[in-house]
């Protein structure tokens, strides 16, 4: 979908190091199982979110 | 749920562990927890690393040598080296060498950098579970 032999998309390279770069966040410091998927899948959301967000303050700028 | 409160404290079982552990958790992400017992940190660490480099490395992404001109290019070899043992595979994984023309290679050069500092981040955990400053 987003990965296609070597090339990947601007969305899918954002969404591949959002879910690898949560899965360290949560690792560090959290005590629980259930600790841990919540923070990565709030990392997670909070990448996803920040980039959109960036990526739509920067668009008026892109041509 | 397993949780690893119920663990040993990891000071106790290697008092002259720090340093060795943080070498370790180094040179191979994921190292450090798994001798600390810290089983679901050291997959998350090593699959988190791993995941960053080897998709780096396949994007085409550059891998800085300590021979880099400018200072940028400098603290991009600092963070690569923190991936360990990927860094050292690098050419490996990278025999077509870097591609920065493509958006895609200059991806890959940050999720690379990212891996290095992944694995910094774990070998500081690691170090603080060793010296018992953390759980």
């Amino acid at each position: 979908m987003f990965v296609s032999g070597l090339r990947v998309s601007h969305f899918g390279a954002m969404m591949l190091f959002a879910l690898l770069v949560s899965v360290a966040f949560a690792c560090s410091g959290n005590r629980t199982l259930a600790m841990r998927i919540k923070y990565a899948l709030l990392c997670f959301l909070l990448f996803l979110a920040i980039g959109v967000g960036i990526a739509w303050l920067m668009y008026p700028f892109s041509r | 749920m397993t949780t690893e409160d119920s663990l040993p404290a990891s000071s106790a079982k290697h008092p002259a562990a720090p340093a060795f552990i943080a070498i370790t958790a180094w040179a191979v992400p994921g190292l450090g927890h798994l001798l600390l017992r810290r089983w679901a940190r050291a997959l998350g660490f090593l699959l988190a690393t791993a995941g960053l480099a080897v998709v780096g490395f396949a994007l085409r992404g550059e891998v800085f040598s300590i021979h880099s001109a400018d200072p940028f290019g400098m603290l991009g070899f600092i963070a690569d080296l923190g991936s360990g043992i990927f860094y050292f595979v690098a050419r490996v994984f990278d025999a077509a060498g870097a591609d920065v023309s493509r958006a895609a290679g200059d991806y890959g050069t940050r999720f690379i950098a990212a891996a290095g500092i992944v694995n910094i981040l774990g070998v500081i955990d690691a170090y603080g579970i060793a010296r018992g400053r953390r759980v």
